[in-house]
């Protein structure tokens, strides 16, 4: 597998001399039409009386099209190397495995009808779609967007698309098999069908994502779930304000009662974001529920290099936190 | 009343009309088809593969364009193809100059640009058309 990165790193460095190479948009593999790029990302934090530094998300981009076909796959090293102090002791850890993140075929039919196969994210509310550190407003995820759906999809999504005034696009996914890898999901899950509607009207996007997935490795009392989420994006050059809510439950039980965020970014100057969330969240399974405000600030002097910090305060006791990033999309 | 005229006049006379245009294979593209393939999100159009064309990121017309019909500042079509860089879409290939972009949509069936309606020329097929004014 080192042999692999190495190669994918060579190949990088190679094609980039040889080219134009902007920082964040991939270099192109010679006059092939296939695009090589990656991430990273390293995070402090500190939570109670514990402190770790991690090295993680480092991951490997490759994709390209032809005629009606185009192709992504995207492999990622999660924990490359962790270290946590607390006052007693220090761990190390580090996982060699490479995940596979996404890698998926997408055939074009026309310019409506899109079909999507293999394993990709699960196009359920905004947050989920572009989750990597680099890209996202702040270095931690919505608990709401881990706790309410599948983040990975193995299978088959049907999208369609239309394109007036407004865009509606639809998407229809449908898993009934393995993940490709399971240890890189949310859920471990075997069955996923789910459906999504997006309306987008200029500067306004509203969502609307439903679904059953199936966990395998659960009592089966728990391993049939439902959810339904709502989410709204309203971005303007100045500012963005970004919201999901959703539910989850069995047929039994309901399981996650509420779980919801509120976000908004403001560039207070070209490069430099502030950004505040409101979330909570209800866990009718671990009886865990928490509200908390996070405040945020990023500061880009590039576009792919994100230097983060944030403050979480806590309803409950002991986790409040603050988490530092640097991350960068090559 | 003579100021109002010479208003009228001053307008008129910076008022400046920007054409999209296409190979005159390319079906008539609703404002909304326009944004989808500028976008990357349509790639193919009545089976035919669509190459949108851009000028180079300093012209002021591209920021003409992207501000009117992809309702995006140079920053934010920026920040969205490197999103798109994530989601393994390349931007539209960008031209030096207006000339350069009507010889390649005469060439090519799914060619797709924009240029000042004051060099539209035969050959090329106007698909939405509007005044910008400095």
């Amino acid at each position: 597998m080192r042999k692999l990165l190495l190669l994918f790193f060579s190949s990088l460095l190679l094609f980039a001399q040889e080219g134009g190479y902007t920082l964040g948009e991939g270099v192109q593999l010679g006059s092939t039409p296939i695009y090589l790029g990656g991430y990273f990302s390293l995070q402090y934090t500190a939570q109670d009386k514990v402190q770790s530094y991690d090295f993680d998300d480092l991951a490997l981009l490759s994709y390209g099209e032809y005629n009606k076909f185009s192709y992504m796959a995207e492999l990622e090293y999660k924990d490359f190397y962790v270290y946590t102090k607390t006052s007693t002791q220090s761990v190390t850890y580090r996982d060699d495995t490479l995940h596979v993140e996404r890698l998926y075929v997408d055939y074009t039919h026309d310019e409506n009808i899109l079909v999507r196969m293999g394993k990709y994210n699960t196009p359920a509310g905004f947050w989920n779609l572009l989750p990597i550190n680099v890209l996202r407003a702040t270095t931690s995820n919505p608990y709401t967007n881990e706790l309410l759906f599948p983040e990975f999809t193995t299978g088959v999504d049907f999208v369609y698309s239309s394109y007036s005034d407004a865009e509606l696009k639809i998407d229809v996914m449908v898993q009934h098999n393995a993940d490709l890898d399971n240890d890189y999901n949310n859920y471990e899950m075997d069955r996923h069908y789910a459906l999504g509607v997006t309306y987008t009207k200029s500067a306004l996007s509203l969502k609307l994502n439903g679904g059953y997935f199936h966990q395998i490795e659960q009592t089966s009392a728990l391993a049939d779930r439902y959810y339904l989420m709502g989410s709204a994006r309203y971005a303007q050059e100045k500012f963005e304000l970004m919201g999901e809510v959703g539910y989850q439950a069995t047929k039994e039980k309901v399981t996650t009662p509420f779980a919801g965020y509120l976000q908004g970014l403001y560039h207070i100057v070209p490069k430099h974001d502030a950004i505040l969330r409101v979330e909570h969240y209800e866990n009718a399974l671990t009886g865990a529920q928490d509200s908390f405000a996070l405040f945020g600030y990023t500061y880009r002097p590039l576009y792919p290099i994100a230097i983060k910090g944030e403050y979480q305060l806590h309803s409950r006791s002991k986790s409040d936190k603050i988490l530092l990033s640097i991350s960068v999309l090559f | 009343m003579k100021l109002l005229v010479l208003i009228l006049l001053g307008c008129s006379l910076f008022a400046q009309e920007i054409v999209v245009i296409a190979n005159p294979h390319m079906r008539a593209l609703t404002k909304g088809e326009i944004r989808g393939v500028f976008l990357r999100k349509i790639h193919i159009v009545d089976g035919v593969k669509v190459v949108p064309l851009n000028l180079e990121a300093s012209n002021p017309l591209r920021h003409a364009f992207q501000k009117h019909l992809l309702h995006m500042s140079l920053s934010q079509a920026q920040h969205y193809w490197m999103r798109q860089h994530y989601l393994g879409h390349r931007p539209p290939l960008s031209k030096h100059s207006q000339k350069s972009i009507k010889e390649f949509v005469k060439k090519i069936e799914g060619g797709i640009g924009y240029i000042e309606a004051s060099n539209l020329e035969e050959g090329l097929k106007v698909l939405y058309r509007w005044e910008r004014n400095e």
